[in-house]
């Protein structure tokens, strides 16, 4: 007994002590579930009985499936696009010695994170109602324009989606930005103003490629988020059923079928589909931004 | 400091917004959400554990769980009433059943998700015998509704006989005699001169819920299902009826409406504003004008739907509709089921059905009860300008049904239906057969057809 | 004279951009704040007026009452419950994420042993798995171990949180390996040294992975939505979520409750605002 008491406090053992906790959670709630999941996924659960490949075969002929797969790749890109360097943009006007008042517009554009999804996702499913008095029909009229169904359209509804997302996430960005930019010394920016470099050279030339690793890394969490979007969704449509399926992704269509229909084995393919396309984009994504080569230097 | 700055800036904000607030009069009425107990004295009390996803029935089953208690003093019951949303509670139902935990001893589950739970290994219990001391005084083709292979496993609430209701006071300013309405070419008329007098929304084409649709094709004798069983979703009679509903849209007597459908949150406020005027929909709808249209009261008929003409297979079907169930593995199932089966069949609970919550009872001998039916102290006496029960007498020998309703396939038709195909064609213009093709499609690579 | 003038002329160039920049800014926290703003002001209208009109920012002064707010002070339902709830689960998350996530970090941090490399590329990979993969054979397997409708499994898989982990990693290997010998020296066991010397020095890095965590934790959905079952166990995105119903008339208290929601969250970011963002940038400035 004592043997082993010593043994535990031991500074060989102690690591693995400290490990301990973070290995039986990883054997217990994500090794075990995936491995369950890879299983499941050869499975008729309702049914009970093994069928192969047959929910891989019929995925590939299920159109709802692309349907997702489509929606959510789109959302990724839109995202990617209006997250990535409008952010950056904005980062590095804030961090300009110029800019007066940094804190407080942090702080400002830092609200939305705050709030959960249920909560912007109704405010936002309101805001773009299709009554002529909603705030986006009002706009609208503004504009001259007449009223929309915003929610009811595959544009005007990607259109709301991505508000969602840059109102939650533009001043996330942001920060991660600011971040990496008030890590790289100014007497870089200095020494350029004096070789006489304009402002917006000084970025493509300098902040542009130090905030590298920062930028590689929204990148990262952003592919990562915008494949796996459900949520925003699944609020603004009050739901995971919106009209012609313009708002369901993947995840939206594994809850679908796992939950609503219970094809447990069904689900758990398009679960795993959904990490091999997470995998692929984030590996040639890592690759080609050579993130890999500076590792192994 | 900065910190404080925007502390200062936003308390400023709320404040103001605040004071602006004061002014108002207040007209919200307190609604109870979530869980309700009852309050039941004496020991020996069982306590049943129901699962509801609409708020009006948890009144309805308080107030006759006391009833039940006075008259059976040795059996007395606690309820235990959860409320949910729609499709959290079906999907948590499914998972309970599932995984043989968490379920509730009662449940409502909604006719359209019911198929889900009578397939594979079955939680219900078989009510069979409880229904039994009913059986004959209620319509049949309710409790065949909620049965499989014999076996009853649901308590209906009501028949859900389809009818027309119609604002009268905007109809009238139109020019339009509602009472002369007597066809779907009446209809569709009266719909286009509605929207030529007033530019508003004469009725809705539905694009989340079937139940104009569904009345069409079951007085044509269709079906989304073939003999055998097999998906037909595409056939001849089903194009027929849409191309009718699309025609009418094209012409202006009907459009497309927020929610999608008269019973939805986002359309009540459209009817309760005038803004659009009739409404083809189950008789449970009286329910939904009393609590969300009350701008309505003294302005809403209840009539007979229109028909294609004389030689319909029905005159009208019951449409949408709760079965209770009793899940086989609750430890008091059998008192659960006795209990329920008081609460929702015998003679008083066809009164309160009525008087709580609007529907027209499965025990029909009510119907005819004038004392109950037209008793002037009835809010949904008051509220309508026509007797309630006269249009259900009228198609009484008439009621229909679509059998198909009873298939398991039927919730992920109608899924596929209220996302994809009545969108496409009402939204989005898209051809009518084509809509249906790509529907039949969908659902046969789903079952594997 | 000439030079002067240049630096005069830069001067005004440099107030034009500072001026231009605050204006372009003050719109974007404008453009931000407006969702809030119209909440807010939805939570003074009736609950059906949201249903009718939209949300919008028309201050329609007459129509404005505080029936909301006595609604969710005095009314029946079970809105303080799911507060309750989620502000009780929010502690409970955080307070042992922290001290399970740090316990890991510091062995990760302070020792060389085999197989260190192969689990620190593990937490790696579980950072890129979305959780959305394992949930329904995890919620599979909660169930068959009689877990569900419990908080533990709403907690527990989460404990070892692999971005806790990361962070606490980073912040350990900054501080002196002496610190651990000296500890060593006095007599201390390895435990000992973790709770006596580490854990108070881990402050700041605490404070950071609380916040984050604690705001995850109030703002989680999906998986307690999954696990819990029992409305008195209801959190509070599950209750609000349970009031966007088409069978009830909830809206005056959703909008109410949404705003109240924001709350406790919002307290805490004025308080705390450096560790927020701090938490929040955390993993995006690697060396």
């Amino acid at each position: 007994m004592n043997k082993v008491k010593k043994f535990l406090y031991s500074q060989k053992a102690a690591p693995y002590v400290f490990i301990l906790p973070f290995v039986l959670t990883i054997l217990l709630f994500w090794l075990f579930p995936i491995g369950n999941g890879v299983l499941l996924s050869f499975q008729d659960v309702l049914k009970d009985k093994w069928v192969g490949f047959d929910n891989y075969s019929r995925l590939l002929t299920d159109k709802m499936f692309f349907k997702a797969v489509y929606n959510s790749l789109k959302y990724m890109i839109g995202t990617l696009i209006l997250l990535i360097p409008f952010p950056l943009l904005f980062a590095s006007m804030l961090n300009s010695k110029l800019m007066k008042g940094q804190g407080f517009f942090k702080s400002v554009y830092f609200l939305p994170a705050l709030t959960s999804v249920v909560v912007a996702g109704t405010i936002f499913r309101l805001m773009f109602g299709e009554m002529d008095t909603s705030l986006a029909n009002q706009i609208m009229e503004l504009l001259g324009k007449s009223p929309i169904k915003w929610l009811k359209g595959e544009w005007t509804g990607y259109f709301a989606l991505l508000i969602v997302a840059c109102w939650r996430w533009t001043g996330v960005n942001i920060l991660y930005f600011l971040a990496g930019l008030q890590s790289i010394p100014t007497d870089i920016y200095e020494a350029a103003s004096i070789d006489g470099a304009s402002k917006w050279q000084q970025f493509i030339k300098i902040s542009f490629p130090l905030v590298k690793p920062t930028t590689v890394y929204v990148l990262t969490i952003s592919i990562y988020a915008g494949l796996s979007m459900f949520l925003e969704s699944f609020m603004l449509w009050k739901g995971n059923n919106s009209p012609q399926n313009i708002g369901l992704t993947i995840v939206g269509y594994l809850y679908r079928q796992g939950i609503e229909k219970r094809a447990m084995g069904y689900a758990c393919a398009v679960g795993l589909v959904l990490l091999l396309v997470v995998m692929v984009i984030n590996m040639i994504q890592l690759i080609a931004t050579g993130t890999f080569k500076k590792e192994e230097r | 400091m900065k910190k404080k700055v925007l502390a200062a800036v936003l308390c400023a904000a709320m404040a103001g917004s605040m004071l602006a607030g004061c002014g108002g009069k207040s007209d919200g009425d307190k609604k109870e959400t979530g869980r309700r107990e009852m309050e039941v004295e004496g020991d020996n009390v069982t306590t049943l554990n129901v699962w509801t996803f609409i708020e009006n029935h948890q009144d309805f089953y308080t107030e006759m769980a006391e009833k039940w208690n006075e008259e059976n003093p040795d059996k007395k019951v606690k309820l235990v009433l959860s409320n949910m949303a729609y499709d959290d509670m079906h999907n948590k139902l499914s998972l309970a059943l599932e995984s043989g935990e968490g379920a509730p001893d009662v449940v409502d589950i909604e006719l359209g998700k019911f198929p889900a739970f009578t397939t594979g290994q079955i939680g219900l219990m078989d009510l069979t015998d409880a229904i039994e001391p009913y059986k004959d005084k209620v319509v049949e083709s309710r409790l065949d509704l909620y049965a499989k292979d014999g076996k009853y496993y649901g308590f209906p609430t009501h028949v859900g006989t389809t009818v027309a209701f119609y604002n009268t006071e905007e109809l009238e300013a139109a020019g339009i005699d509602y009472t002369a309405i007597k066809t779907w070419e009446d209809f569709k008329n009266a719909g286009i001169k509605y929207k030529e007098a007033t530019g508003k929304t004469f009725a809705a084409a539905e694009t989340t819920a079937q139940w104009t649709l569904n009345l069409m094709l079951a007085q044509k004798g269709g079906s989304y299902l073939k003999e055998d069983g097999s998906l037909d979703v595409n056939n001849d009679t089903m194009a027929e009826c849409l191309q009718y509903l699309k025609d009418m849209q094209t012409a202006g007597a009907l459009d497309t409406i927020a929610g999608g459908q008269p019973d939805n949150e986002e359309a009540y406020p459209l009817y309760n504003s005038g803004d659009v005027a009739a409404a083809i929909m189950p008789f449970w709808q009286t329910s939904r004008y009393t609590s969300y249209m009350t701008d309505l009261k003294g302005k809403v008929a209840i009539a007979v739907p229109p028909v294609w003409g004389d030689n319909d297979a029905v005159k009208t079907i019951g449409g949408g509709g709760t079965g209770t169930a009793v899940v086989a593995s609750g430890e008091h199932a059998d008192l659960a089921a006795e209990v329920f089966a008081y609460i929702k069949l015998s003679d008083e609970a066809s009164h309160e059905i009525y008087n709580v919550l609007g529907f027209d009872p499965v025990n029909t001998e009510v119907w005819t009860d004038t004392a109950l039916t037209e008793n002037p102290d009835n809010q949904f006496v008051q509220y309508f300008n026509t007797k309630p029960f006269n249009a259900l007498l009228e198609v009484q020998d008439s009621i229909g049904l679509l059998d198909c309703y009873t298939d398991e396939k039927m919730p992920s038709i109608n899924n596929v239906f209220t996302t994809q195909t009545l969108n496409d064609i009402f939204e989005s213009d898209v051809d009518v057969k084509e809509a249906l093709d790509s529907a039949q499609d969908t659902l046969e690579n789903e079952f594997a057809e | 004279m000439a030079a002067e003038a240049i630096g005069k002329s830069q001067k005004r160039k440099n107030k034009m951009a500072t001026i231009g920049m605050v204006i372009f800014f003050s719109i974007l926290a404008i453009l931000i704040i407006i969702p809030v703003y119209a909440i807010v002001l939805a939570s003074f209208k009736p609950g059906n007026h949201l249903l009718q009109y939209g949300l919008n920012l028309n201050l329609d002064v007459a129509n404005m009452t505080l029936d909301n707010y006595v609604l969710l002070f005095t009314g029946s339902h079970d809105y303080w419950i799911w507060f309750g709830n989620s502000l009780l689960l929010t502690v409970i998350t955080v307070v042992l994420t922290l001290l399970v996530s740090s316990f890991v970090a510091y062995g990760f941090a302070a020792y060389d042993f085999k197989g260190k490399n192969f689990f620190f590329v593990i937490v790696l990979i579980i950072l890129s798995i979305p959780f959305e993969v394992i949930m329904l054979p995890l919620y599979k397997q909660i169930s068959s171990w009689g877990m569900m409708d419990n908080y533990a499994a709403v907690v527990v898989p989460f404990l070892a949180h692999a971005s806790t982990i990361f962070f606490f990693r980073q912040y350990l290997l900054g501080l002196p390996k002496s610190l651990i010998e000296a500890g060593r020296i006095d007599g201390c066991t390895e435990y000992g040294i973790f709770f006596r010397l580490i854990v108070p020095i881990m402050k700041p890095a605490f404070s950071a992975m609380a916040i984050l965590n604690g705001m995850n934790a109030w703002n989680n959905y999906l998986w307690p939505l999954l696990v819990i079952r029992s409305s008195e166990k209801y959190t509070l995105t599950i209750g609000l979520n349970t009031l966007i119903n088409p069978y009830g008339d909830n809206y005056s208290l959703l909008v109410v409750g949404s705003v109240f929601s924001i709350i406790p969250i919002f307290i805490l970011f004025i308080c705390f605002q450096r560790y927020f963002i701090e938490g929040m940038t955390a993993g995006a400035v690697k060396e």
